[in-house]
């Protein structure tokens, strides 16, 4: 009976003392949806594993460092947003009200990230907005949201920047575009930014989506241009590339939205040797710290390298997509911010947030904060891929821009 | 008019007003999201029934007026500077003008040809809005956040939008009580019973079913007018929903096409099904998968819906459940 007993008071003291140890222990909640049912499941999946993996590796180093030497653990919690905008608003408020959530990360995809950004601005929580690149969403005059990825403004303005290096002469542009709400945002960007450097733009026409016959326009294309912009989703970007290939257009650049980075797109054959395309991040990056002290911005977190063995170690073979590295680097704002500002305070990890000026393993972050703006990436540049003939005579996918993420020189189209 | 002494109106009356009632009462955040939800589906039902449940025409594109209507009053919200109720009514003008001239030409259609015609309504309204340049385009028109502080601030801006969608989806219920059981009602009914011997019976078929359709598309605006204001933008591909369309016609469906009470209980089990599962750790990887099931399960075995299903069951209860 007395074992029992003196067992019973042992059991009582660890219980109670761990109680201690884990109320002494302090945490931050971070909400989200992720779409694990409709047609973003794909993508948001791919954000939400490269999101975990930053909470396993933050909590397996005992927490986010605070200046004071405690560590702040971090917890998350998540609903399913079944791809649609009516839910996503309904469970960010149920996050923030109900499950106390202390700072949230956005859903994928413009239009959800847009929906939620509302209710994170009204409830005065921080946001990190990540796989979502419109740049409307910045433009509403919110204080607390932030974007991880590059804007779509800029998607395609650095493919010009790539075209005026290899032919400073070149003068004439197509744009033909998807008619939808994210590839008219890019390309009116780029045709104001074409006519900045004082371009042509010699055709503007955009089609309708599922879109399969590009005959007509590529027809209207005007003879001369230097280069083909434009595109929109995957199948019809990927059925425009091959289709100006079958048609043998004379241009020396063809820069298309969506499909190049994927991998899928090698499919082509010939016909994606020489375009381009933008994507937010890729493996092949060299982001380094060399290069980060070459701008003279601090470094912060993983290099690509030990990024795409954790990333591998968790998830086995499954490379990771822009998707994640978006997840990864919206936690490494957090974690900057919390750990510089050594508050979990909104209004001091916002100011911190503001003076952030880092380079990670997904490149280079840093926020617009004047007012019309706030919250806009500033820092992150558009990797350009290129599909080029390998050794074995495959096409092999490097990146061309910007220097700094580099593993190959760009090249102009081969005329045929 | 003795509306007021029948038991069936007032049991659709108080379900919406004391269940909008108490959610403003209550004033908890949450708890409002979910019956701005509830409510706005509640309405955009409703509204559908009195074109589909009275006159029996199938309705895909009933989604073009919310559409529609929406971008309008929102366009003179955020562009013209309009204050939300006019920018709501405006958008109900116009959408049930545009019902009005759409109705003349395609309610000519019967059964399967109208229902086609809809679907096609639809993608034409959502190919026109894309490439008007007014409404934004593709890229749609967005409102500052500021805006809100016209109303008191943002917090205090949404209950004031859940408030005004409250009394839009009771009048969408009253109203639909009322055309129910109008003379103007039973002729819609004597069209869905059968159309040829209700013109012989001197119903002005094509005129009713017009006005008929115009009614149901006044409400629709202005629930997205404040759905739009409430999100802070308006995009051609939030706007033109395929399956939102499909969605309502479910939930009256569901509840029982026809009668009043149908669409409210449709609605409000199908988005509290929903709701519950996408929050349920057990089903919540599962959630569209049960929730189809269970549709399917009651379309096939309950086609008059539950309502229906009741008023067969317990004919005393036919003057409650209406």
């Amino acid at each position: 009976m007395k074992k029992i007993f003196s067992f019973m008071i042992a059991l009582g003291l660890t219980l109670g003392l761990a109680g201690h140890a884990d109320a002494a222990q302090k945490s931050i909640l971070i909400g989200f949806t992720a779409s694990q049912t409709g047609k973003l499941n794909v993508e948001a999946t791919r954000q939400i594993n490269g999101l975990n993996l930053w909470v396993e590796q933050v909590n397996k180093a005992g927490g986010i460092k605070m200046p004071d030497g405690s560590h702040v653990l971090v917890k998350t919690k998540y609903y399913d947003d079944e791809s649609n905008k009516d839910r996503v608003q309904e469970l960010y408020t149920r996050l923030i009200s109900i499950d106390k959530a202390d700072f949230l990360i956005s859903p994928y995809s413009s239009g959800l990230a847009d929906a939620a950004a509302l209710i994170a601005q009204q409830y005065k929580r921080i946001m990190i907005t990540t796989g979502a690149s419109s740049d409307s969403i910045f433009k509403k005059g919110y204080t607390l949201v932030y974007m991880t990825y590059t804007p779509a403004s800029r998607y395609l303005t650095g493919a010009l920047n790539v075209l005026l290096k290899l032919d400073p002469a070149a003068k004439k542009i197509a744009i033909i575009h998807e008619n939808d709400k994210f590839s008219t945002d890019v390309v009116s960007a780029l045709k104001g930014y074409a006519e900045e450097k004082a371009m042509q733009v010699a055709m503007y026409e955009g089609y309708d989506a599922g879109t399969t016959d590009f005959a007509p326009f590529i027809n209207k294309i005007p003879k001369g241009v230097d280069a083909v912009m434009g595109g929109g989703h995957f199948a019809d970007t990927t059925t425009f590339a091959r289709q100006l290939y079958e048609k043998q257009v004379a241009t020396k650049m063809v820069a298309l939205l969506v499909a190049p980075p994927e991998p899928k797109f090698a499919e082509l054959g010939e016909a994606c040797i020489s375009v381009i395309g933008p994507s937010q991040w890729e493996p092949v990056a060299k982001y380094s710290p060399e290069a980060a002290k070459a701008e003279n911005v601090e470094w912060y977190g993983p290099t690509v390298a030990e990024f795409l063995k954790l990333y591998a170690d968790k998830y086995g073979k499954e490379e990771p997509s822009y998707h994640s590295a978006g997840g990864y680097a919206a936690g490494m704002i957090l974690e900057k911010a919390i750990e510089a500002s050594g508050s979990l305070e909104t209004s001091a990890v916002q100011a911190a947030i503001d003076k952030e000026d880092m380079y990670t393993f997904y490149g280079r972050i840093k926020f617009n904060t004047t007012p019309n703006l706030h919250g806009l990436q500033d820092g992150h540049e558009m990797i350009y891929i290129q599909w080029q003939k390998g050794k074995d005579g495959k096409p092999e996918k490097v990146a061309v821009w910007p220097a700094s993420a580099a593993s190959a020189a760009p090249m102009l189209r081969m005329s045929r | 008019m003795s509306f007021w002494r029948s038991p069936g109106f007032w049991l659709n009356f108080l379900l919406i007003f004391v269940g909008g009632a108490l959610v403003l009462l209550i004033h908890q955040d949450t708890l409002r999201e979910t019956a701005f939800t509830v409510l706005m589906y509640i309405a955009l039902a409703s509204s559908l029934n009195i074109i589909m449940g009275l006159t029996g025409y199938v309705n895909f594109g009933h989604i073009v007026f919310f559409g529609l209507g929406g971008y309008f009053g929102f366009f003179m919200l955020s562009q013209m500077g309009w204050p939300l109720y006019l920018s709501m009514l405006a958008g109900g003008c116009l959408s049930a003008a545009v019902a009005l001239v759409i109705g003349a030409a395609v309610l000519r259609l019967r059964g399967a040809y109208f229902a086609l015609a809809t679907i096609g309504v639809n993608e034409a309204a959502r190919a026109f809005v894309a490439n008007f340049k007014p409404f934004g385009g593709a890229t749609g028109l967005f409102v500052n956040f500021s805006v809100y502080d016209q109303y008191g601030g943002s917090a205090s801006a949404l209950w004031w939008i859940f408030t005004l969608l409250w009394i839009v989806a009771t009048l969408t219920v009253v109203v639909g009580y009322l055309v129910k059981h109008s003379r103007f009602g039973l002729g819609l009914i004597a069209i869905r019973e059968d159309e040829d011997a209700a013109m012989v019976m001197g119903v002005r078929a094509p005129l009713a079913k017009t006005i008929a359709f115009a009614l149901s598309a006044f409400f629709p605006a202005l629930v997205g007018t404040l759905y739009f204001f409430k999100n802070g933008n308006v995009e051609p591909e939030d706007a033109f929903r395929f399956q939102l369309s499909l969605e309502i016609l479910v939930m009256v469906m569901l509840g029982g096409k026809g009668l009043v009470l149908g669409p409210i209980l449709g609605a409000f089990a199908y988005e509290r099904l929903r709701g519950y599962l996408l929050i349920s750790p057990l089903f919540k990887n599962l959630h569209l998968a049960l929730s189809g099931g269970i549709l399917l399960v009651i379309v096939l075995f309950v086609p008059g819906g539950v309502v229906g299903w009741f008023r067969e069951r317990f004919p005393r209860l036919r003057r409650l459940l209406e």
